[in-house]
């Protein structure tokens, strides 16, 4: 993991008790992991209102931004315990500090695995039977038809284009038959 | 049913019984082109209606030809039926239909954003035509939709298998 000086910076004025009390410790670090997984952050705000905002601001950067790292790099207690001991944080706070990172692990997980570029995603699918009977250039057809269209979701642009195709019965057990074959093949390899 | 030829067509079409078998033509290139347009209107008309053996003959009848004409004018239809209303079928309005579907298994193992990732996805390349034109998309899913994707297309193909499905088919004919 490679952070930078700020980052260290923010975390010394962190651990020194005549900056941040215990309470004012608790409020900014839930505060920063709030920030980076929850949508609404506000409560702990007016608590810490007697705290310079300059060194406040830099204080919780520091703090989602080593929170991120860590997230990224999956790291462990030791990890953590060695970083922030460097930093001159003393064991309560470190323990207070690896317990919400644990607490808050899997919803930064998730939310980390969530950032990226992928291909068009399909997230459902709906159908259409129907029967033709005649078009004004043929009539008398009397076949049946699927219609079928995927619902595609885009990581680039927030649309949702569709995907609509037209096949037979015998094209439709052909598709099915294939996406069985990937769902099979699937099953067996999370059982090697 | 029978096929209503207008006089207009019956007049492109009395030219026919002129054609020297040795092939050579001693008229105009107007007639020979309505010749052609009487015959190919004939032809795709009777493929358009599908109409029967015994339609068409009465249909032919009232042009006056000779029975031999008559018999090969039929053959000529039965012959080519089949492929004409292909054609015709590819004119009606349409979507894109399937052709072909490619799968791969794949899994994620990091990004940029997390490392050591287990992250299972199976990618597919659609094959669709389109008019002619072979387009292909390429799409990813991951294992708990391409379950519910088979769920439901599985289920598509059952209503085929219905009985209402089936009293349908069987009485719109």
């Amino acid at each position: 993991m490679e952070l930078s000086e700020s980052v260290q910076k923010g975390f010394q004025m962190l651990a020194d008790p005549r900056s941040f009390d215990s309470n004012a410790f608790t409020l900014l670090l839930r505060a920063a992991f709030q920030s980076l997984l929850d949508a609404q952050a506000d409560e702990a705000v007016l608590d810490l209102k007697h705290i310079d905002p300059v060194v406040l601001k830099h204080c919780h950067a520091a703090a989602a931004t080593y929170i991120l790292e860590a997230g990224k790099h999956r790291a462990d207690k030791s990890t953590l315990s060695t970083y922030l001991e460097d930093c001159k944080f003393d064991r309560e706070r470190i323990e207070l500090f690896c317990t919400e990172y644990q607490n808050n692990k899997n919803s930064l997980e998730i939310l980390l695995g969530s950032i990226g570029r992928s291909l068009p995603h399909i997230t459902d699918v709906s159908w259409r039977l129907e029967y033709q009977i005649k078009t004004n250039q043929l009539h008398r057809m009397y076949r049946p038809a699927y219609l079928v269209t995927l619902s595609v979701q885009n990581t680039d642009s927030p649309s949702y284009p569709e995907i609509s195709f037209s096949c037979s019965m015998e094209q439709l057990q052909d598709l099915v038959g294939k996406l069985k074959d990937a769902s099979k093949s699937l099953e067996r390899a999370t059982q090697l | 049913m029978l096929l209503e030829l207008s006089e207009e067509h019956k007049e492109h079409l009395a030219f026919l019984p002129q054609v020297d078998s040795a092939g050579k033509l001693n008229v105009s290139s107007d007639t020979v082109q309505h010749g052609v347009e009487g015959l190919t209107y004939l032809l795709t008309e009777s493929s358009k209606l599908m109409i029967s053996e015994l339609d068409f003959q009465d249909s032919v009848f009232v042009l006056g030809f000779s029975e031999e004409l008559n018999k090969l004018l039929l053959q000529l239809y039965l012959d080519n039926r089949k492929e004409i209303r292909t054609i015709l079928s590819e004119l009606a309005p349409s979507l894109p239909s399937y052709h072909n579907l490619e799968w791969r298994l794949d899994v994620q193992l990091a990004s940029r954003s997390l490392r050591q990732q287990i992250k299972p996805a199976v990618t597919i390349k659609l094959h669709l035509n389109q008019n002619g034109d072979h387009n292909t998309k390429v799409l990813q899913t991951d294992p708990a939709t391409l379950l519910h994707l088979v769920q439901q297309l599985e289920q598509a193909l059952e209503e085929m298998k219905t009985n209402h499905c089936r009293r349908v088919v069987r009485n719109i004919k």
